[in-house]
């Protein structure tokens, strides 16, 4: 996946953000910086995920400190912000009695656009979503995928700059996901467009996003450039081998790789970003060399997640 | 984001000025009742009695009509201020009917399946939400109170010379009047709309909170021996204002025996109803609710 370019501003600032709610602290200062275009939220159940999407739309207020997106303050700025923001909310949020093109236009209208270009824009987010043929009908009669692409046609049609997806693909099976997250990554892509997703699922928001953050407890656990990971993560590979000499280790370190061999044949190489596994086989072939067995691993969404949640330094919620 | 591209594009055309975003609810919402015919029947039957009432005029100020149905203009037909006081005073009976017809439709549809965060997560407020919702309430229900009234006001001062100046002060109590009433109405039919979620009892809640609180107002009244109750009747707290402010006579609903609250308890209460129903609107339109504890 192609990483965005990094906005000159950051695309996120949060600056020691507290929330409280019914008397409870639910974020507890939140401060980092967040500067790709394609940012994912991730942390378990609970963690503040859509507490801190709620105070980025002017939902709740803070109680200390300050979220800014794209340079505008959530609470002193709000109006202008969210005239930049299409949001699809994580639970059910449709007119169930109005058409879906009626609606989309409805939502469109009311962020600003003409009627004749909400009619326009309605039809054609309707559309793009794979929603044309159902657009006429009742929004209340959609099934459950139907209604997120419905959602995200709303969220889309005004054409907004920050793009808030809260759980996207909750409750959908694998096909309907698939198709949602290949749009919103259609969407990342096509259009000069910010897109901040909250997800639980690990693989939504590596599929989609370049950066994450990761809260826990209402703090926030870790920072991470996914896109810098994926260009810094070096591919490692665990060999064991029989009949390897040191031509076979010469040939592997002549194409880059650094090998550090052990007894009984064992080797571990790290190899460059350039280099397929299948040039190994071939070194491996023309040198005679039996490859028993093989174990490649890269670091994944998962070990950088599990890791946050073990790590106890971040407790005061600056990484 | 054409179709046939089927690409997403972001859009960079003019948008509308901000402070007029309030009336796409409005629109909306007139699109949405104008649908139904039992809706369009019930509003041209609203209208009926002001065509009544223009007939009286009509006839109240030709000769020949009075000398052709032998009435004597001296004896019944005169337009002044009790013949306004009782076409307001009916025509509020009706602009009640059509708030609880209306009024429950505006909020509840938006809150039953989640769609107040979607209106929020865009540039437009809490207030320019119930402001969206206030107009279409603010237009249908004037459109059956003040603005027939001014009509008909007009038409007895085209066809009767030197009629209006002498009673141009009417128009003030006309819209004044009215305005207050709609505006307890629809602060009212809101508030239970956004309380209740769903629609048939919201109508019905509607209904009955300008029945049961005038019943418990009488029920107090018999048992205390007293008539401060009557601040619970908000038709009879209306017609008591509207009856001072045509400086109407006794058995027009004036000052009398029976009438005892003052005309500034009678005002404190209504101005008491739309804060409550302010506050209730405060209260359940919120994006997300926060659970206390």
């Amino acid at each position: 996946m192609p990483a965005t370019p990094a906005t000159p501003q950051p695309t996120i600032e949060l600056d020691g953000l507290e929330v409280q709610l019914g008397g409870r602290t639910i974020l507890q200062g939140l401060t980092g910086s967040l500067k790709t275009r394609a940012i994912g939220l991730l942390g378990p159940n609970g963690a503040g995920k859509s507490t801190l999407i709620n105070t980025i739309l002017g939902f709740h207020q803070p109680a200390k400190g300050s979220v800014r997106v794209l340079g505008l303050d959530s609470h002193t700025q709000g109006k202008a912000l969210r005239a930049l923001v299409g949001y699809m909310p994580e639970n059910d949020a449709f007119i169930s009695k109005m058409s879906g093109v009626r609606f989309v236009r409805y939502m469109a209208e009311i962020a600003g656009l003409p009627p004749s270009q909400a009619m326009e824009r309605a039809h054609e987010a309707f559309v793009y979503v794979g929603l044309g043929e159902a657009r006429y009908r009742p929004v209340g009669t959609y099934s459950l995928g139907m209604k997120q692409l419905a959602k995200l046609a709303q969220a889309i049609a005004h054409g907004p700059k920050v793009l808030i997806l809260d759980e996207p693909t909750n409750g959908l099976d694998p096909p309907a996901r698939k198709r949602l997250i290949e749009l919103i990554r259609e969407i990342r892509e096509a259009g000069d467009i910010c897109l901040l997703l909250s997800s639980h699922l690990l693989r939504d928001v590596e599929e989609t996003c370049d950066e994450v953050l990761i809260l826990r407890n209402g703090r926030i656990a870790s920072i991470c450039n996914l896109a810098e990971e994926r260009r810094a993560n070096r591919k490692f590979l665990e060999l064991e081998t029989s009949g390897a000499e040191a031509t076979f280790t010469a040939a592997l370190e002549s194409l880059g790789c650094e090998c550090a061999v052990f007894a009984h044949g064992r080797m571990k190489i790290v190899m460059p970003e350039n280099i397929e596994i299948r040039e190994v086989f071939k070194v491996a072939a023309d040198r005679g060399v039996q490859i028993r067995r093989m174990n490649h691993r890269r670091d994944s969404l998962e070990t950088i997640f599990l890791n946050a949640m073990e790590q106890t330094g971040a407790a005061d919620g600056r990484l | 984001m054409a179709v046939y591209k089927r690409r997403y594009n972001p859009y960079s055309g003019a948008l509308t000025p901000a402070w007029s975003r309030f009336y796409v609810l409005t629109r909306f919402a007139f699109s949405d009742l104008f649908k139904s015919r039992v809706f369009v029947i019930f509003f041209i039957l609203a209208l009926v009695p002001t065509l009544g009432f223009a007939a009286y005029i009509f006839v109240a100020n030709n000769k020949t009509v009075q000398l052709l149905l032998q009435i004597r203009m001296g004896d019944v037909l005169t337009v002044d201020s009790q013949y306004f006081l009782v076409f307001l005073f009916s025509q509020s009976w009706l602009a009640f009917l059509l708030n609880c017809w209306v009024g429950p439709t505006l909020v509840s549809p938006d809150l039953t399946n989640g769609a107040l965060p979607l209106f929020l997560s865009r540039p437009f407020s809490r207030a320019e939400y119930v402001l969206g919702k206030l107009a279409v309430l603010g237009v249908l229900l004037s459109c059956v109170t003040w603005i027939p009234a001014l009509i008909l006001f007009f038409l007895q001062g085209g066809l009767a010379s030197g009629w209006l100046w002498p009673h141009l002060w009417m128009v003030v109590p006309i819209i004044f009047c009215s305005f207050i009433w709609i505006l307890m109405l629809s602060l009212i039919s809101l508030s239970v709309s956004a309380w209740m979620k769903l629609r048939i009892v919201a109508t019905g809640v509607t209904f009955i909170s300008f029945i049961v609180p005038a019943a418990i107002g009488a029920i107090f009244n018999a048992i205390m021996h007293t008539y401060w109750g009557d601040l619970l009747n908000f038709p009879q707290l209306f017609q008591n204002i509207i009856a001072a402010a045509f400086h109407a006579e006794e058995r027009f609903g004036g000052p009398s025996s029976f009438n005892k609250i003052p005309i500034p308890m009678d005002w404190a209460m209504l101005v008491f109803v739309c804060v409550f129903a302010l506050f209730v609107l405060n209260t359940r339109l919120r994006a997300r609710e926060v659970v206390r504890g």
